[in-house]
Parts: C-alpha cells; sequence; structure tokens
C-alpha cells in the first residue's frame, strides 16, 4: 500500500512536469508529421508506398526510443535528489515507512511514467503506420512467388511487428531508468545526467567491448579483462535495439514473442539487481 | 538525585493507545543525570520522551574543514513537555532534529526516542515532524495530500477519509480542500504541514519553524495549537527563531550555538536575572552604609532608596537591616526576555 502510493505520486508528479510533457508532444507531433514523408525522401531504391511505409516506421520508432531515452534520465535523475530539495522525504520518511518501501515506490513510479508516455506515442505511432498503410501496395518479390516480379499486393494494415518494437524501447529504458535511479541516490543530477548517459553508450556498444574482450582479440590481456568487466557489468542495450530486424521482412527472428520474453527477464534482472543495490546504500543515507 | 525511573500518572488516552510499556532510559553517568533531571513537569518525576547522550555530528568534507555540527550534546526532554530548542541559523538544531528522527545518523553518542533508538520504525507510530517550510506535492488538492500521508500510515479508505476532513477543519482549511496546493498561501500550506503531522495523534512532535513567515493571524492559530498539544500531555519539540512564540508556549528551553548547548532550564530559571531590586521611602543616610555590604549597588532617587541585591540570602540580610528604618516600597525580582538572553549568550560565545 505504502509503495503503491508513493508510486502513485511520483507518476502524477512526473506527469506534470513541463519538460517530459514537451518531450511526448513534440514526438507526438514529428510522428504525426512522419505520415507526409514519401518516397521522395526515401534513398531506397525500391519503388512503391511500401518504402514510404518502411520509412514511417523507421523514424517512428526511432523517434520514440529518443524521446523515451530523454524521459527516463531527465526523470530519473531527480527522483531523489528533487525530494530532499522540496523536503518531501523528510516528512515522508518520518512516518512509519522503510526506505526500501520509498525506494521501490519511487522505482514503480518511474517505470509507470515511462510505460504511459511510451504506451501514448506507441498508440499514435501504431495508428500512424496503420493509416499510412491503407491502400498501399508493394510489389511481390520473385522469393515469395518463385516468378519474376508479377505485380503488386496489398500491405498488411497491422504489423505486430512494431507493438513487439514499442515494447522493446519500453524494455530498454526501464532499464536505463533503475541505472540513474541507483545514480540518484548519491549523485547530483547533473552528474548523473552524463553518468547515466555514459552507460548507456557503452551498453549500446555492447557488440563491440564483446568483440574487444573476446579471445581473437590482438589487445593486451588486461584490457581484454578490463572490457570484459565493462560487458559484464553495463546492462547490454543493444539486446532492445531490434529496429533493423522488424524493419525487413528479409532477416527473421525464428520467434519475436519467445525473443521478447527472454529480453524482458534479462530487463527484469538487472533492474532488480540495480534497484536492490539502490536500496542497499539508501538505507545508510543521510538524507 | 532523582530516580527517573517513576512514571507519572498517565491521562486515559495515554492508556487506550495501545502502545508497549517504554523501555526506562538509564542515565549514562552522574554527570549526564545532573544535566537531563533538572525538570520534571509540575515536580512530577515522568519518563524522558527523548534522550540524548554526548551526541557528536560531524559531516564529511576535507578533513580540515571538519568541523562538529552537533558537538557532544546531552539533553533530555520529559513526557507532556513542550521543549524549546534555538540557537542562531547553523547552530545544529535541524541536525539534532534529524538525527532524532532517523533521517541522519550520529558521528557518537546516542539520541533515544520514546524509549528506542532515533529512527526505529515502530517509534515512528507515535511521532510527527513538521519540517521548516515544507513543501508538497504541488499538483495536488489539499485533501489529497493528508490522505497521501494516511495511507503511510496504512488507514483504510473510510478512516482516510474521516481523517482527512477531520484534520482539514482542525486547521482550518475544510472550505480549500479541493484546492491544488500549488494555489495555496505559505500560511495555508503550513496549515497542511500541521494537518499531515497530526495525523497519528503523536505523542511527541518536532516542530521546526512552525510559525516562520506566517501573518499575524495564522502565527496565533498556530501558538494557540501548539499550546492546546501541550495540555492535552503531548510532547514538542520546537525548534524556532520566533523567541516570542517559545516564551509563551516552552515550559523549558535548551539555547543550542556553534553545535553546544549553551544553556538548558525551564524558562524561570533561565530569566531570573539573578538580581532583586528592592525600594525604600524615607531612608536615613546611615541606612544607605549599613545595607552597602550585601547589595551590588545602592542608588538614592530623591525620597527612593534603590538596593540592587545578588543573592536571596542579601535580600534577607538587607530586609533585616532596613527594619523600622524606612519605608519598604516594594521587592521586585528582575527577568530578562528570552530574547535578551538568547542575544547576550550568542554573543559572549563569539567574543
Amino acid at each position: 500500500m505504502i509503495i503503491w502510493s508513493i508510486a502513485k505520486t511520483t507518476v502524477g508528479d512526473a506527469l506534470r512536469k513541463k519538460v517530459l510533457q514537451i518531450f511526448l508532444v513534440v514526438a507526438i507531433g514529428l510522428i504525426i508529421i512522419s505520415l507526409s514523408f514519401s518516397q521522395t525522401l526515401s534513398f531506397s531504391s525500391r519503388a512503391g508506398s511500401s518504402t514510404d511505409i518502411m520509412l514511417v516506421k523507421s523514424f517512428g520508432l526511432g523517434l520514440m526510443a529518443v524521446a523515451a531515452w530523454l524521459i527516463s534520465l531527465v526523470m530519473g535523475v531527480s527522483l531523489i535528489p528533487q525530494e530532499i530539495e522540496r523536503r518531501t522525504i523528510y516528512t515522508i520518511l518520518a512516518k512509519p515507512v522503510k526506505r526500501y518501501e520509498f525506494i521501490v515506490g519511487k522505482y514503480l513510479g518511474a517505470v509507470l511514467t515511462l510505460a504511459i508516455n511510451v504506451a501514448i506515442m506507441g498508440v499514435v505511432f501504431i495508428a500512424v503506420c496503420v493509416f499510412k498503410a491503407m491502400g498501399a501496395e508493394q510489389p511481390v518479390t520473385p522469393e515469395e512467388t518463385g516468378l519474376p516480379l508479377v505485380g503488386m499486393q496489398q500491405v498488411g494494415l497491422f504489423d505486430w511487428n512494431m507493438v513487439w518494437g514499442v515494447i522493446m524501447i519500453f524494455l530498454q529504458f526501464t532499464v536505463l531508468t533503475s541505472v540513474v535511479l541507483l545514480f540518484s541516490v548519491f549523485l547530483t543530477p547533473t552528474v548523473n545526467f552524463f553518468m547515466g548517459l555514459g552507460v548507456y553508450i557503452v551498453g549500446v556498444m555492447a557488440p563491440l567491448t564483446e568483440t574487444l574482450s573476446s579471445k581473437e582479440s590482438q589487445l593486451h590481456p588486461v584490457l581484454k579483462v578490463f572490457y570484459r568487466v565493462i560487458h559484464i557489468i553495463v546492462p547490454n542495450f543493444d539486446k532492445f535495439n531490434v529496429t533493423n530486424t522488424l524493419l525487413h521482412p528479409e532477416t527473421h527472428i525464428e520467434s519475436m514473442a519467445k525473443y521478447t520474453g527472454i529480453v524482458t527477464l534479462y530487463a527484469l534482472f538487472y533492474s532488480l539487481l540495480l534497484m536492490l543495490l539502490a536500496v542497499i546504500i539508501f538505507r545508510k543515507k543521510e538524507v | 538525585m532523582r530516580s527517573l525511573y517513576v512514571a507519572r500518572p498517565l491521562p486515559a488516552t495515554e492508556f487506550s493507545s495501545g502502545h508497549p510499556t517504554q523501555k526506562p532510559i538509564k542515565p549514562a553517568s552522574n554527570e549526564w543525570s545532573e544535566v537531563t533531571d533538572s525538570y520534571r513537569k509540575g515536580g512530577v518525576i515522568v519518563a524522558d520522551a527523548i534522550a540524548v547522550r554526548n551526541l557528536t555530528k560531524v559531516y564529511g568534507g576535507a578533513l580540515k574543514n571538519r568541523v562538529p555540527a552537533v558537538d557532544n550534546i546531552s539533553f533530555t526532554v520529559a513526557e507532556g513537555e513542550i521543549f524549546g530548542f534555538i540557537g542562531p541559523n547553523g547552530a545544529g538544531k535541524t541536525t539534532t532534529i534529524k538525527i532524532l528522527l532517523g533521517l541522519l545518523f550520529p558521528t557518537s553518542g546516542e539520541a533515544e526516542v520514546l524509549g528506542m533508538p532515533a529512527g526505529d520504525i515502530e517509534t515512528k507510530r507515535r511521532i510527527s515532524y513538521l519540517p521548516e517550510s515544507p513543501y508538497f506535492y504541488e499538483h495536488m488538492t489539499g485533501a489529497e495530500v493528508i490522505e497521501f500521508y494516511c495511507r503511510l500510515f496504512r488507514m483504510g479508505t473510510a478512516e482516510r477519509k474521516a481523517k482527512t476532513q477531520e484534520l482539514l477543519e482542525r486547521v482550518g482549511l475544510a472550505e480549500d480542500g479541493h484546492r491544488t496546493l500549488r494555489q495555496y498561501s505559505k500560511g495555508m500550506l503550513q496549515r497542511i504541514g500541521i494537518a499531515q503531522a497530526l495525523i497519528n495523534d503523536p505523542d511527541l512532535l518536532f516542530l521546526d519553524e512552525p510559525t516562520s513567515g506566517l501573518d499575524p493571524i495564522a502565527h496565533k492559530d498556530i501558538t494557540e495549537l501548539i499550546s492546546s498539544l501541550g495540555k492535552q500531555g503531548k510532547t514538542v519539540f520546537l525548534s524556532s527563531h520566533q523567541l516570542g512564540d517559545v516564551e509563551t508556549v516552552c515550559d523549558r528551553v535548551a539555547i543550542i550555538n556553534r553545535g553546544k548547548i549553551v544553556k538548558i532550564g525551564t524558562l524561570d530559571d533561565l530569566l531570573r536575572a539573578g538580581r532583586t531590586v528592592i525600594t525604600f521611602a524615607k531612608a536615613g543616610s546611615d541606612l544607605v552604609e549599613q545595607v552597602k555590604p550585601y547589595a551590588e549597588r545602592v542608588s538614592a532617587d530623591g525620597e527612593l532608596v534603590r538596593v540592587y541585591v545578588e543573592s536571596e540570602e542579601n535580600v534577607h540580610s538587607v530586609l533585616d537591616t532596613a527594619r523600622g528604618k524606612a519605608t519598604l516600597v516594594s521587592v521586585l525580582p528582575q527577568r530578562q526576555t528570552l530574547e535578551d538572553l538568547f542575544v547576550e549568550i550568542v554573543r559572549e560565545v563569539r567574543k
């Protein structure tokens, strides 16, 4: 009950933050504007309106990722410092509230806020995709027919891959939110912002750190160990980056639902681990 | 030395609250007992609501700049007492309160609240805190804020609604409960702060500058509320710069400066200037000479002779000497204001 109360208050507070509202409104505005994008802006050599749809999907998923990234960073860095600055934390912790309840409540509130924002963007994005797909046609490829190009076919209105894409964005930035929540227990918002940014960039470059730390790498063994440690500690944000796979039908993931399940467990594991660390540090934190 | 283990008869409300019997606080040393056991309300010895022993708090930072915010302080606050904790800015008042609430951890020493170590989660059901210039979630209405704090005490829906209504009425915000805090004045926010501090009908309240920046009406309302809490048998730990308020409502006062308690006692003890002025009329010149050995100063003003006497013993000696030799006009013990005492002490320490 206490955790839920703190979470609800955090959501109410965050949703009224002007800066977060601006990110959301701008992202939605741009997603809607992307309806007007056409092949003339596309560098694709393939003709037909299916390329327009692909452009809208690619742009929308990328834009949502940027907006969710900004929302999770900007919201996350002030989660605890703002409570201290406003002194609300004093009245809360002077009541019979355990410190872990406070941290878990704040985290849950932040994740819910992220979920609401991503859901709103996601609904608009999918609606835009459906609208764009109305009456659109795509060429029938020889691989599908076994014959030379024979003509055009209707594009499917609803693409489930876009739902998976939205879910992946949410999962990715849930992990980033837990990273900045952990940092917000002991760092100032500005330092936290850059630390969060740094962790995200390193996490996105996980394939690189993996390569650098592999047996085949030519690096000095000490550096290899260093990259191995970085690769293990920093969440692998690249795992969530499935936009290309979703957009290109020729690159298939065997089961997107199965992959999403695995990635969800991965996100859950990292979030719980980081939250546990935050709780341990916050137990002895002076406020 | 009087024993700390004799409890006063508790009022009915305290019996019905169902709180477990508190472990009495054992004095650590004779020195400690002398400092802390100097006052017991109405001459009746009561249990301690707050006990602080050799408490020190040093904030982190560069080693050479580490000045203790609280420096080896000891004091107790008896149950049912309104205790004033005053000092200049940066004296260590808020740090002490935060340690007592478990928000900060002492560098050394002990702090107990209602018989339990400071910060004990169960004790927090019986205490409350109003920070200086509190801020709440501005997007919420007054009623929502109170309901939110009620939830932190795990109250059910019906109890929450009833408590919110009751408290809003008690602090004079019944008509404004539906407005968001963004629309509230400072005085109204302070009232919300008081309301959230009364949710659990606390036995002990920590009030940090509860009247700062308030208009005279709100100021009066809040000082009256503090007095009424005292009458209900609540213990109030009041930190304030409003020395007039402290003088009006407090039973006992501690003055803290640069982390050290420099004076502690009842207002009567602290404000007694230690001097009595005895005025005579129709006194002969020989009387002036006769009382001089007992007096700090003697002054003649026309027919009146004023004798300034330091000790009670000397007052009796002067009166005995003057008997039959002059007409006694008045015997007036001089009393300082708390502001005079405060300024005097702080200046002395600065010197």
